[in-house]
């Protein structure tokens, strides 16, 4: 007997859509850790090393970047705590699962756009 | 004229097809408040004798008939055609081995479920009546004896697709029906099978059994629980 793929996609719940985000995003995070230690590093090869690396982390296109390090940070750990409070708190409970989820993504959204919107006015003012 | 609904069934012989491929079948709404079941049953008994499919109450009650409709778990018994969006596409649970078109082999769940020892374990010597408890302790086991085994929640979950061992969703929660009965006393031994990577510790709160559950159970808040107690447990 052989397991078929559906044709038709599983739905997409907000809580579905939350996991693949914290999934993507953790990724992510995980692969902004080695070019945060690769930056850092040149800081063992003295000050001017350094300073260079400084200025092409520091050009528009790295500050526009950054926002979506922001995005992903911010995110990843909304989304954890909302998580944790699934496990060890009551949001898991029927009335609210999905509206928790919802507050996660609005909460995210707001933070993101409050912070986003001077890093680009600093991005594009230079 | 009534008015006609297009079902999508997939279909699949293994004795006659290599793929399994979709059937369009229109299905006549005859009475208001037709239920998903009823068009399949219309399909099978005037369109097209083959389909395969389970149901036995045709109520809710016995949790044969999980299917994917839509892309969802639920039970077709207990679904109204009107409540979907057509073409209703019907696939069978997802993840699961496929026996015949709508048919899934659902030993490896049953199995599971078998594996968290879902019966009562006791040392102490029996009373003279029977086992009492006070009807708090019995308000705890409400929304987790209620459980049809229909697997709508084990296979809506993606951690449940992409790890074969993982307990699920339904076996957990009924590892939770018996860990918090006040009359039980099999707890540790329950904790030893599902304190593992494949149990408790693989649900990543997906919260897609919440969502599929026909019976409005919350097998994630019955793992919290768990998770809640093996933590306490340890510090």
């Amino acid at each position: 007997m052989k397991v078929f793929q559906p044709q038709k996609r599983y739905r997409l719940h907000p809580g579905y859509i939350a996991w693949i985000l914290h999934r993507v995003t953790g990724v992510l995070l995980g692969l902004y850790l080695f070019l945060h230690i690769w930056v850092i590093h040149y800081l063992a090869q003295g000050e001017q090393a350094f300073n260079k690396v400084m200025g092409i982390v520091q050009s528009p296109l790295f500050l526009v970047l950054e926002v979506g390090l922001l995005g992903t940070v911010v995110y990843h750990g909304i989304n954890g705590l909302r998580v944790i409070l699934v496990d060890y708190g009551n949001m898991a409970k029927r009335e609210i699962f999905r509206k928790a989820v919802y507050v996660t993504f609005a909460l995210s959204a707001a933070i993101i756009i409050a912070g986003g919107i001077p890093m680009l006015m600093h991005a594009f003012s230079h | 004229m009534a008015e006609k609904v297009t079902f999508k069934v997939f279909r699949f012989n293994p004795e006659k097809d290599k793929k399994p491929y979709y059937q369009d079948f229109e299905v006549e709404i005859r009475k208001p408040g037709m239920m998903v079941l009823d068009g399949l049953n219309q399909i099978r008994w005037e369109m097209d004798g083959t389909l395969a499919f389970r149901r036995s109450c045709r109520e809710g009650v016995c949790g044969s008939d999980g299917l994917n409709i839509n892309g969802v778990n639920m039970l077709s018994c207990i679904t109204h055609i009107s409540d979907l969006k057509p073409p209703i596409v019907i696939q069978p649970l997802p993840s699961l081995p496929v026996v015949k078109d709508l048919v899934v082999d659902l030993t490896d769940f049953m199995n599971k479920f078998f594996l968290v020892k879902p019966y009562l374990i006791t040392y102490s010597p029996p009373p003279d009546k029977e086992r009492l408890q006070t009807p708090e302790e019995r308000k705890k086991l409400d929304g987790l004896y209620e459980c049809i085994l229909c697997a709508c929640c084990s296979t809506s979950c993606p951690s449940y697709w992409a790890d074969p061992e993982y307990l699920g969703p339904s076996a957990l929660l009924n590892s939770a029906r018996f860990i918090l009965d006040s009359r039980d006393e099999g707890a540790d031994e329950r904790f030893e099978i599902i304190n593992d990577r494949h149990g408790v510790w693989r649900c990543h709160t997906i919260l897609n059994c919440i969502e599929a559950c026909p019976k409005l159970l919350n097998p994630t808040e019955a793992i919290g629980e768990l998770k809640k107690i093996l933590i306490k447990k340890k510090f």
